[in-house]
């Protein structure tokens, strides 16, 4: 693929055990999305899936292999390079809304543009309003519900308009109703950008909402 | 969104732990300020007040004692010296002026002081209003020949014999030219009386002389000196007040004749000198030393040990300060440090977010070093307001007072060691910080 925002040729990831054997978690031999694709990423709990996604965000190297972003290849780029890459390039959903205390839902997303050199201009306050949080800009995450601190993450996520999001299990810590109503929107809101989003899920709830999904150990 | 804001809000969020540790190094600036503020106001005001006093001239014993009572007004007179050796020095050719002091009483434990016209001219001091007290010579000698027939009455009643008949003598008015603090605090005005205390504090059962009350003729400009705080009196006035004997009651094994027909009768506290040329200083000073009479002292080379001997004490105290300061430092480092555990994910969540090592390092060194500067600036602002609370306290032990709004270069200094304590504080949890594994703690932890 020519264009492909994310690349991943012979990727591996591995840990040495306490006697002394080399454990693999991840191993992967080519994996490509193109502009705008969403997919749905499914694996075992403990099979590397949160590992995969640090790998792609750089924020664990791999041991071997190459992960391109946009052509950039970011296992080569220094530390401090890669994480200002990864500010303006990647957006990060969690299944625990990684959301700061003591910050409104407005300071939290200005945080997601703060270290991508960007100024923080207006586009805060419009995601927010754009994921239905209008009247909740200066609300901290405590005064949240959990769907609202999801919605607040997702803004986060795309304040930078990042070409790939990486959402792991963004439902997983809400309910049905909830769950569903982030889905939704996180899936509309990268339609609306052309973001391409990867997903890891273990949700079927979840997949039935993606044309395509991937196993983790078919991508070996 | 910017650095500040995040430092902000991390120390809003641990306000106990950043008032607390804040309040410490606070404690330390303050007690610094104070020490430092206090210290250099007081030299500054007894340097000041030796200007013009070359060097004074007492009898024999504590050279320091002799310059607190002459040139400050603190302490008591080590004794009387003759007036003859006034006049001599008045008559040797390397001495410019010499003014005469006697001292006794007081007005509302304000010193009053005897002394002569020249006072004002050789010391420089001017009147905000009215004019100087009367005074000749003549007078003077006048007063001594009086005071000298009070002390034969007393003897011959000692005696039992008739005492010689009192002569005419010519009184000059009894007036007074006051300092400006004296003026403000008593509301003394020109042409207004007093009457004096005996002795030179205030003291409860202290005799006043209510039969010689004395007029104010002129109120001194204020020179923030001791001058501020005394009643200056012409000299002649002073030995008009009954109790105030020209001579000491005669030694037991001096000749009647000399006892009773003394051709020396007068006496005053000190002198002070202005010489011709300081070349004249040491030869004239050894001069006096040698003799049986006197004493002379250098009032700037007393002030000067007189606060060699204070640095020990405020130097004392100053370490105590800046162990205090350490203290607070490490209070700091291990308040931040124990906050790490509970911070980790926090940072890693502004990893994920982008934010660089060194951004998370500068992070926390900048919240010690807000904790410190916030503090150092209270410590100032409380620093002052010690000095505020300590100048009665100095008022009444010297009789100076600090300006508590005046700044120190050295309190610059303190707030920049402060800052500077801040940031060596807050590098150890800034490490701990930087080092943080980003993917280890993204999940929260149970």
């Amino acid at each position: 693929m020519d264009n492909a925002v994310l690349s991943m040729r012979n990727v591996r990831k591995g840990y040495r055990e306490a006697d002394g054997n080399r454990l693999d978690v991840i191993q992967v031999g080519r994996f490509e999305l193109g502009a705008g694709d969403q997919i749905a990423l499914v694996g075992a709990s403990g099979s590397g899936k949160s590992t995969l996604l640090n790998l792609i965000a750089g924020i664990l190297l791999p041991d071997a292999g190459t992960v391109c972003i946009n052509g950039t290849d970011i296992t080569q780029l220094p530390e401090a390079r890669r994480d200002r890459f990864r500010a303006g390039n990647i957006g990060y959903v969690f299944q625990s809304f990684n959301l700061l205390q003591g910050f409104t839902a407005l300071e939290n997303v200005e945080l997601g543009q703060m270290f991508s050199g960007g100024g923080t201009g207006g586009r805060g306050a419009q995601l927010l309003e754009a994921v239905g949080l209008k009247n909740r800009l200066h609300h901290q995450p405590r005064a949240l519900s959990v769907g609202e601190q999801q919605r607040v993450a997702i803004a986060r996520a795309l304040v930078n308009a990042p070409a790939l999001v990486l959402a792991d299990e963004p439902t997983g810590s809400l309910d049905e109703t909830n769950g569903a109503a982030v889905l939704e929107l996180l899936r509309q809101v990268c339609t609306e950008g052309r973001h391409t989003l990867l997903m890891v899920t273990h949700d079927p709830a979840v997949m039935r909402h993606f044309d395509r999904v991937v196993r983790l150990e078919e991508l070996r | 969104m910017n650095l500040v804001k995040i430092v902000t809000k991390n120390m809003r969020q641990r306000a106990l732990a950043t008032t607390l540790t804040g309040v410490s190094v606070a404690l330390a600036v303050a007690l610094t300020v104070a020490i430092v503020h206090i210290k250099r106001g007081m030299q500054q005001r007894f340097e000041q007040s030796t200007l013009g006093y070359e060097m004074v001239v007492g009898a024999k014993g504590s050279p320091l004692q002799l310059v607190l009572n002459t040139v400050f007004n603190l302490d008591i007179s080590p004794g009387n010296i003759p007036w003859s050796l006034v006049e001599k020095l008045q008559a040797d050719k390397r001495v410019k002026a010499a003014v005469p002091f006697s001292v006794g009483d007081n007005y509302h434990g304000f010193r009053i002081v005897g002394t002569t016209d020249i006072f004002g001219e050789t010391f420089g001091y001017k009147l905000a209003e009215g004019r100087w007290f009367t005074c000749s010579i003549d007078a003077l000698r006048d007063a001594f020949k009086e005071a000298l027939e009070h002390s034969q009455e007393r003897i011959a009643k000692e005696k039992g014999v008739e005492p010689p008949k009192p002569a005419a003598h010519h009184h000059n008015p009894a007036e007074a030219v006051i300092g400006a603090t004296v003026a403000r605090e008593t509301g003394l005005r020109v042409g207004q009386t007093f009457i004096a205390a005996h002795g030179v504090e205030v003291s409860p059962n202290a005799e006043e002389h209510t039969d010689n009350p004395w007029t104010v003729t002129g109120i001194l400009a204020p020179t923030g000196t001791a001058v501020d705080r005394g009643l200056y009196i012409n000299l002649d006035s002073f030995y008009h007040i009954e109790g105030h004997e020209v001579r000491d009651v005669p030694q037991k094994d001096a000749k009647p004749e000399e006892k009773d027909n003394d051709p020396d009768p007068g006496q005053v506290s000190a002198v002070a000198l202005k010489l011709r040329s300081p070349i004249h200083a040491l030869p004239l000073y050894r001069e006096i030393n040698d003799g049986a009479d006197a004493m002379a002292a250098f009032p700037a080379v007393e002030v000067r040990k007189l606060f060699a001997i204070v640095g020990n004490i405020d130097r004392i105290l100053l370490a105590q300060a800046i162990l205090i300061g350490l203290v607070a430092g490490v209070a700091i480092a291990v308040s931040i440090y124990n906050s790490m555990s509970e911070r980790r994910r926090e940072i890693a969540i502004l990893r994920a977010l982008g934010a660089r090592r060194r951004t998370i390092f500068a992070i926390v060194v900048w919240e010690a070093v807000a904790i410190c500067a916030v503090g150092a600036a209270v410590g100032v602002v409380g620093g002052h307001l010690i000095v505020v609370a300590a100048n009665a306290a100095l008022r009444h032990v010297s009789g100076f007072t600090v300006a508590p709004l005046a700044l120190e270069a050295a309190e610059l200094w303190v707030v920049a060691g402060s800052v500077a304590l801040g940031a060596l504080a807050g590098i150890g949890p800034a490490w701990q910080a930087y080092r943080t594994e980003v993917a280890e703690n993204l999940a929260p932890t149970s």
